[in-house]
């Protein structure tokens, strides 16, 4: 049973869905400040790098060499939405294309690439990475072994994020304050909260997020070092935000719905069943669903209650007379 | 210190802030080289030489820069009227299946044919178009958020793309051949199809690509579009205040329909160009064309050259030069990823310049105006 | 503006008063909206600040809630002198503001909306206690009869109710001072009763509301003392039982009594001629789901100039779109000599003659960052001259330009500046240039004096009384009382939506125009 395809393809999903689960929540978190940050893909591929290179070069045993690479992943994630949340925010630039210019600047063909070139990360593994957790025996037992015992600690961490991010939202001070900031960020700063601090905080953090997204791949799913190696799933992280209607849940179930069609195609392959043109649906159907879902809530008025923050895309500057 | 908006923009700001930034940006980059250990001035040289000095480096150059002219003058075309089509990439897909399409069903063999090479430029233009309505639709009826859906159709297009080739026997695929039944291939293009180019002599030979030409007239229609046109002035206020166009009695939904489909229209014909002058068939691999970010470089282009279409023509070709010297000049000596750091710097640094072109900065308190007269 | 007159100052001084303002001015490009204006009100009472608008009101309490800084002048609390750098440490200073344009965020519940940036004791935990939250809210909503769900989502929620939330975020703050700017303006009847008594009972706990607003009756109603601006001067302060909505409507219009002529040449004027435009029981929704224009009807005829007299809000920038085009009407009829018009389109109004001055002049009347000359040709562009089929003429564009600009006296540094680098007189120019060189039937023309100097408002009223000796049919709509009596041969009060009186303007009498304005009963001594 544990070889079924439902059972791998779940299994394989919640792994390749783990980068775009940080990613996103970074984003989320971004987003709920009012700023959208399209450099995503670009931060994700910077945490990859830098976190690559803290395990290879830090001689210390596994666990702190991963730990200090996630932080130093994490960093280097927030260096590039500090960037991004500088123009942005302070000289008020236009968030699309700060976002792109980050991307371009960041990305495959950037810094990233730079700094793995210049730095001979290609061609070797990773000295540590993560692996599955838990013991063998408890792997194989039925449907929940290779699905929740099966997997590493960065997918462990990213269900404990997804909760601390959901309870953050919702049940603390900040949590409240930062979604005002994301709505109206003329009502929250004619109650007192410092709309810049609450945007330039929040859209850091979401470089972190997505460093550690981008580290999940060369630390534990493939573990190697390669130019591009996120392969465009920033780009799905900022779909999988919209289409998890800005919730942290919503954000996992996505992410793992992505990476299961992301695993699906080559397990029919393999098992030589075809579905007509499945590679057309498998890939494209992310996107075409949050086109839906986008269309949906913005037409029915629903929009309030489902969508974005409203102030999402621009700066904010206090009316002065 | 306080950020002021400024009422007037002095006309040799506009020139010298972009230049400063520029500078700027080579000064920033220059640091990042040096703290990596390499010469920044020889690395520039190399990158100057590589991209136009060079036997065939003009040629090549043009390689880059007619699609990114034909996406930078699709994306100011939007941006112009604030209206975000982030959907360039995708636009361009589809304009090159469209236009491979139209050339497979006309095209026989012979030499280059007026009329198959039109239709190709309109089907590659229809492709465009219509796949920019999908957005432009939504967003006019629906208020939908044209960013995303947008940003999310290229992903449709791209995974459309690589089906056609990679995972279907489509009309684009190759089926003939040894080669084709192992690795999937798609179809070329027959010969009256191929887009012929004009040979200048000099430095060995530099062949203009018809796309090329193409994008330079583009540009110039758009800019008398633009200056010259009721439409043009309609999308100017437009652009500018919404409210404004209203009242004058602007129909905005027509608007909006209107400069996304020729948004997606000069995308597609940059597809058309892809495969009349470069590619001679669609390129399916996901590791390909779809990597090569034309129109999200289209778009940073159009930002540099603030949405005036001949200026995109110019900073296309720049661009274009850069992105050349990267790829020519890609081995062990050559820091690779230096371009996108490049342009990245210098992206950044334009945007910052920009502040300084819409505002202005003041530091103190501001000192009371006197009143000139008393409130009615 | 006429002379000051020397209110009816005395009033009763109560002891330790709550709040102190002394010399506050206040100034802004091309205005003195402040200017040495002393204001103080006492702990326990309701203390109405009454105005027309752009008296000075708006801009006093944002200076008192920290949203501005006073040029000139100090503030002091219970007896101790406070400076504001921001609204932060106003609020922290116990004083609370409910704006006319709600500071709600509206997918939240209501107890979140009142617990929102408040950083005193529970308010700096980390943790959201929701429950604890809610219950708080539901007390002071049970204690002070403002009912309202804490658990409700803001969009959910009437405007009254929302008010109710504003009010809510104060009292949970244990406001000492609470400032409501235009209250009833969003209410019905019913609903400001209900709010009176709150605000009766949160005084005589001690805190102190001001008031603010221009209608007699509620000020009358339900303050203590009232406080009148006018021009950015403060006129003194009065019982409210002392006055009589006819003393107050004097000194807010600025007029005594006695003065019962309308200065103006209004009485001897050409003879109206053909109808030209006609409204028949108009109705049209506001920006809300209410409606803003109440089955208006009335008539304008070539060469009259017909003034709407009103305080801004109650549905004349409605009406002014309703007929422009601008805004679809929801029931009756609209003619422009005599061809009804569908209405809801802008250009449809253009095409049949209609001209209109909008209010908001630098963001609808003109595109800011476009030429004057492509200003000028907003809405002509679609013919000749300006275009010759799809392509525009630049030349004659620009000549035409040139042509208005010499002829209407605009001072700009020429045809190509950027409209918004001119000055308010001169945009109006631009404004005016453009919508009679359309050659016009009809000129629809809303507070196009507001902010101008001296200069400029005599220049304007030149065009429109230029406009009317050619045959055009003016309706005019401002506050100014003023120029409504200089310019106007025939008079109607707009209030809450509605007509409450026409007439010609020889009949006008001022005292009773500004009773109307302010909502009284024509001939009564509504108290």
């Amino acid at each position: 049973m544990n070889n079924s395809l439902l059972v791998v393809v779940v299994a394989s999903g919640i792994a390749y869905g783990t980068p775009l689960l940080y990613a996103a929540l970074g984003e989320l978190l971004a987003e709920r400040s009012g700023v959208l940050n399209l450099g995503v893909e670009g931060m994700m591929l910077v945490g990859a790098v830098m976190g690559f290179w803290t395990v290879q070069r830090l001689h210390a045993d596994a666990g702190i060499s991963l730990a200090a690479s996630i932080a130093v992943a994490a960093l280097a994630g927030g260096l590039m939405a500090a960037i991004h949340a500088f123009l942005v925010i302070t000289l008020r630039a236009s968030q699309i294309v700060s976002g792109l210019a980050l991307t371009i600047f960041a990305g495959a063909a950037g810094l990233s690439s730079y700094l793995g070139n210049d730095l001979n990360l290609a061609d070797n593994p990773a000295r540590h990475d993560f692996h599955a957790l838990f013991p063998s025996s408890m792997q194989n037992w039925p449907l929940v072994g290779p699905i929740v015992f099966g997997q590493n600690l960065l997918v462990y961490l990213s269900w404990a994020c997804v909760i601390a991010v959901s309870l953050y939202l919702t049940r603390t001070r900040p949590g409240l304050n930062v979604r005002a900031v994301g709505e109206s960020p003329a009502a929250a700063d004619a109650m007192g909260i410092d709309v810049v601090k609450y945007r330039y905080a929040h859209t850091l953090a979401g470089g972190a997020f997505a460093g550690v997204g981008g580290a999940t791949f060369t630390l534990a799913l493939t573990p190697q070092w390669v130019s591009g190696i996120t392969g465009g799933a920033g780009w799905i992280a900022i779909a999988l935000v919209i289409f998890a209607f800005w919730r942290p849940e919503l954000c996992l179930v996505g992410a793992y719905f992505f990476g299961a069609l992301q695993a699906l195609t080559p397990e029919l392959q393999a098992r030589d069943i075809s579905l007509g043109p499945t590679e057309l649906w498998t890939n494209s159907l992310p996107y075409v669903m949050t086109v839906v879902v986008l269309v949906a809530a913005s037409a029915s008025g629903a929009r309030r209650r489902l969508g974005a923050p409203a102030s999402l895309g621009s700066p904010y500057v206090r009316e002065e007379r | 210190m306080r950020i002021e908006r400024r009422l007037r923009q002095p006309r040799w700001l506009m020139l010298v802030v972009p230049a400063a930034s520029f500078l700027f940006a080579l000064v920033l980059a220059g640091i990042v080289l040096l703290a990596t250990g390499h010469d920044p001035l020889s690395t520039y040289r190399q990158l100057f030489d590589a991209a136009f000095l060079q036997a065939g480096a003009l040629g090549q150059t043009l390689t880059q820069a007619t699609p990114l002219a034909f996406t930078g003058l699709a994306a100011a075309i939007a941006f112009r009227m604030r209206l975000f089509n982030v959907g360039g990439e995708g636009q361009l897909y589809i304009g090159t299946i469209t236009a491979a399409a139209a050339g497979l069903l006309l095209g026989g063999s012979g030499g280059p044919s007026a009329l198959v090479i039109g239709a190709m430029v309109i089907a590659g233009c229809a492709g465009g178009a219509a796949w920019a309505l999908i957005p432009g639709l939504l967003r006019a009826f629906f208020k939908t958020n044209e960013i995303i859906t947008s940003l999310m159709l290229n992903y449709v297009a791209g995974t459309l793309l690589t089906y056609l080739v990679f995972y279907s026997e489509s009309y684009w695929r190759l089926t003939t051949g040894t080669n084709a039944r192992v690795f999937p291939t798609s179809k070329p293009l027959p010969g009256s199809a191929i887009w012929p180019g004009l040979t200048i002599h000099a430095q060995g030979g530099i062949l203009l690509p018809l796309g090329a030409g193409i994008a330079v007239l583009v540009a110039l229609i758009l800019w008398l579009l633009n200056s010259r046109t009721r439409f043009g002035f309609e999308v100017l206020v437009l652009g500018d205040s919404v409210r404004a166009g209203r009242y004058a009695g602007m129909r905005v939904r027509r608007k909006i329909l209107a400069v996304m489909a020729l948004s997606g229209a000069v995308a597609g014909l940059g597809g058309a160009s892809q495969v009349g002058d470069f590619a001679h068939a669609i390129d399916g691999d996901p590791n390909g064309l779809q990597k090569q970010y034309y129109g999200y470089t289209g778009i940073v282009v159009a930002a540099l050259a603030r949405y005036n279409p001949l200026a995109v023509v110019v900073v296309a070709f720049l661009i274009g030069g850069l992105q050349q010297a990267g790829n020519t000049l890609e081995g062990a000596d050559f820091p690779s990823g230096l371009v996108g750091v490049l342009q990245g710097i210098i992206l950044f640094s334009a945007l910052g310049g920009e502040l300084l072109v819409r505002y202005r900065i003041r530091f103190g308190r501001r000192r009371a105006v006197p009143a000139r007269g008393a409130v009615a | 503006m006429p002379e000051q007159i020397d209110a009816v100052v005395a009033m009763a001084a109560p002891t330790g008063a709550a709040v102190a303002m002394r010399g506050i001015t206040k100034r802004f490009p091309g205005v003195v909206a402040n200017d040495g204006i002393d204001f103080e009100a006492a702990p326990g009472e309701v203390h109405a600040l009454l105005g027309e608008n752009g008296a000075g009101k708006s801009t006093l309490s944002n200076i008192l809630t920290g949203l501005y800084r006073p040029d000139e002048g100090e503030i002091s609390l219970y007896g101790e002198a406070v400076r504001f750098d921001s609204p932060r440490d106003a609020l922290d200073a116990g004083i609370c503001m409910v704006h006319q344009h709600f500071r709600l965020v509206e997918p939240f519940s209501v107890a979140e909306n009142v617990v929102l940036g408040d950083h005193r004791g529970e308010g700096r935990s980390f943790r959201l206690r929701r429950g604890a939250i809610e219950q708080r809210v539901d007390e002071l909503s049970a204690r002070y009869g403002l009912a309202v769900d804490a658990r409700a989502r803001i969009w959910q929620l009437s405007v009254g109710e929302q008010q109710r939330v504003e009010i809510l975020k104060a009292l949970y703050r244990d406001a000492r001072i609470l400032i409501l700017d235009e209250p009833t303006a969003v209410l019905t009847p019913q609903e400001a009763e209900v709010l009176f008594g709150t605000l009766r009972e949160m005084a005589a706990e001690g805190r102190t509301v001001i008031f603010i607003s221009h209608k007699l009756h509620e000020v009358m109603s339900v303050a203590d003392r009232v406080t009148v601006l006018r021009g950015g001067r403060s006129l003194g302060t009065v019982l409210a039982k002392e006055s009589t909505t006819h003393t107050l409507a004097a000194l807010m219009v600025g007029r005594e009594l006695d003065d019962a002529s309308s200065s103006g040449d209004g009485a001897a004027r050409r003879e109206p001629g053909e109808m030209v435009l006609e409204l028949e029981h108009v109705w049209a929704a506001g920006d809300r789901a209410d409606s803003a224009v109440k089955g208006i009807s009335l008539s304008v005829r070539a060469g009259e100039i017909v003034a709407v007299a009103g305080v801004a809000g109650n549905g004349q920038r409605e009406l002014a779109e309703t007929i422009s085009g601008v805004r679809a009407r929801s029931e009756g009829a609209v003619r422009l000599c005599g061809r009804p018009l569908r209405g809801g389109d802008p250009r449809e109004a253009i095409a049949a003659g209609i001209a209109y001055v909008p209010e908001d002049r630098l963001g609808t009347g003109v595109a800011p960052s476009l030429s004057i000359a492509s200003n000028l040709v907003l809405k002509s562009y679609r013919a000749r001259p300006a275009s010759r089929g799809p392509l525009l003429s630049l030349g004659a564009i620009r000549a035409r330009a040139l042509e208005l600009i010499a002829r209407y006296s605009i001072a700009a540094p020429g045809p190509a500046a950027p409209a918004r680098l001119l000055s308010g007189g001169n945009l109006q120019k631009v404004v005016l240039a453009r919508e009679f060189s359309g050659l016009p039937r009809l000129l629809v023309a809303a507070s196009p004096t507001r902010g101008l100097d001296v200069g400029a408002i005599e220049t304007v009223h030149a065009y429109l009384r230029n406009a009317a000796a050619q045959g055009v049919g003016v309706l005019l709509i401002s506050e100014d009382l003023d120029e409504i009596l200089l310019l106007a041969d025939r008079i109607v009060v707009m209030y809450e939506g509605a007509i409450l009186g026409e007439f010609p303007s020889g009949e006008a009498d001022v005292a009773e125009l500004g009773l109307l304005m302010a909502g009284g009963e024509r001939g009564h001594d509504a108290d």
